[in-house]
């Protein structure tokens, strides 16, 4: 198994929602009893889990930040976020 | 009024009783063993206020529980106006007034997540332990909600009388496809402290629990989040009580009483603002049973020079109270505490054979 657990299309799981939260101006994860606080690039990477490819998310994001090579540190945050249940793989389903 | 001061935190998470009201009889219910004083509700145009109010706060996360929060007939309506309000959303029932339309309704209407309480495996002492035939109707309230994909969080608060059936219920939680398991060991506040004697495990069924749990997921394939809550009295330091008084999190009571904690109506001494005459940023920031125990400035010794002051705050204030008589002790729970004696006694009375259970009822 690779790092990421082999996620091909990352969705967040149902129970599972990202807000951006206007009072302290942060993006959080929020799931029950829990969140968690995301920086930029992992928000972004959160808000690209909608059913599309990794490779689509990857490419999504090097538009978004030039000059980024993102893949290594996309697939390990997914990977993180699938081994705690936040995000499942809709290609799996 | 004055801006609110900067350095102090925001909530993030704001309960909602919304009702005390309850057709079950959990003999360990966090409410107060005095509910009929506090039978006049909050009616809708105030609950919608406190959301509103919470949301403006900084609070993400709006738990709505009760009692038994389906018996309120606003209850769609509250859950609209937390979706509204960008609130993250979840609903705590014991499911047995939750028929499937009403669960697709709840969906509907912009509720997050759905949790539901099973009180043992056993269908019978489900029944007995609820006070009311409720295991077909929790188990099908549950299927249904997976059905329509709903993200179910199934909670089993456990004690000495369901403590064996631990693997069970493991294997319900994986059967009934739910997203979340909580083996929630019981807190004794409330109705348990009332039914310490009674609900306290043993330490040998304790710890061949934390095994069966421990081996059970590591055999597993699939795909369930657990979230096991082991009792305190057996640890060796205090539970950092939902994150330090007055820290994240603040509870409004059915009759509007704001609350640093929901079983905080336990300690004598301490007047709770209503959300009816004071506005929740007020509350939070400004009134003095929300800066009573915040903090580290008011921790007793051996906490305040402990290392572990910033990480559990001295423990729970109500169990303090409850066990000591002093809500500024620290908890009995901790291995430095002088009353931690209390603790040993407690779990050498677990030892012996269970007194009768009290069950919860609201005496009028």
């Amino acid at each position: 198994m690779t790092r990421d657990g082999g996620i091909r299309r990352p969705v967040l799981a149902p129970h599972t929602r990202y807000r951006w939260d206007k009072v302290r101006k942060e993006h959080q994860l929020v799931f029950p009893e829990e969140m968690m606080l995301l920086n930029e690039p992992s928000a972004a990477i959160v808000k690209l889990c909608d059913g599309r490819s990794l490779e689509e998310i990857v490419a999504a994001l090097k538009e978004m930040f030039p000059g980024a090579e993102p893949e290594d540190d996309v697939r390990e945050f997914l990977g993180q976020l699938a081994e705690r249940g936040l995000v499942n793989d809709a290609a799996a389903d | 009024m004055m801006p609110p001061p900067t350095e102090l935190p925001r909530p993030r998470a704001l309960l909602a009783e919304i009702t005390y009201r309850c057709p079950l009889q959990c003999p360990y219910c966090s409410n107060p063993l005095e509910l009929a004083r506090y039978k006049s509700e909050l009616d809708t145009a105030t609950w919608v206020r406190v959301f509103e109010q919470a949301a403006e706060l900084g609070v993400a996360q709006l738990h709505l529980s009760g009692g038994e929060p389906l018996v309120r007939r606003d209850i769609l309506d509250l859950c609209r106006v937390a979706r509204d309000c960008g609130l993250y959303s979840n609903l705590s029932t014991g499911a047995t007034v939750a028929d499937a339309k009403m669960i697709e309704r709840l969906r509907e209407a912009g509720l997050d997540h759905l949790q539901v309480s099973l009180l043992d495996t056993e269908p019978e002492s489900n029944d007995r332990l609820a006070g009311a035939p409720s295991y077909d109707r929790k188990r099908d309230a549950v299927l249904t909600a997976k059905r329509i994909g709903f993200p179910v969080t199934l909670n089993v608060v456990l004690h000495r009388h369901n403590l064996e059936r631990i693997g069970e219920v493991i294997d319900t939680a994986f059967a009934w496809g739910v997203d979340r398991l909580e083996l929630a060991n019981t807190q004794y506040t409330g109705w348990a402290f009332r039914n310490r004697a009674a609900l306290m495990p043993t330490r040998a069924q304790v710890e061949r629990a934390r095994r069966v749990v421990d081996e059970k997921l590591a055999a597993s394939t699939g795909r369930l989040d657990v979230v096991h809550v082991l009792p305190d009295y057996f640890e060796e330091f205090p539970k950092a009580c939902l994150h330090g008084w007055g820290m994240v999190f603040m509870a409004v009571a059915p009759d509007g009483a704001a609350l640093p904690c929901q079983t905080a109506r336990e300690i004598p001494g301490l007047e709770f603002p209503n959300v009816r005459d004071s506005s929740l940023e007020e509350i939070w920031f400004r009134s003095d049973v929300f800066q009573r125990f915040r903090g580290t400035d008011w921790l007793p010794e051996p906490c305040r020079s402990c290392d572990r002051r910033e990480i559990d705050f001295g423990g729970c204030r109500c169990q303090a109270y409850l066990m000591t008589g002093d809500a500024t002790a620290t908890d009995p729970v901790c291995h430095l505490s002088p009353q931690h004696h209390l603790i040993a006694e407690a779990l050498a009375e677990a030892e012996k054979p269970a007194p009768p259970l009290a069950f919860r009822v609201m005496r009028t």
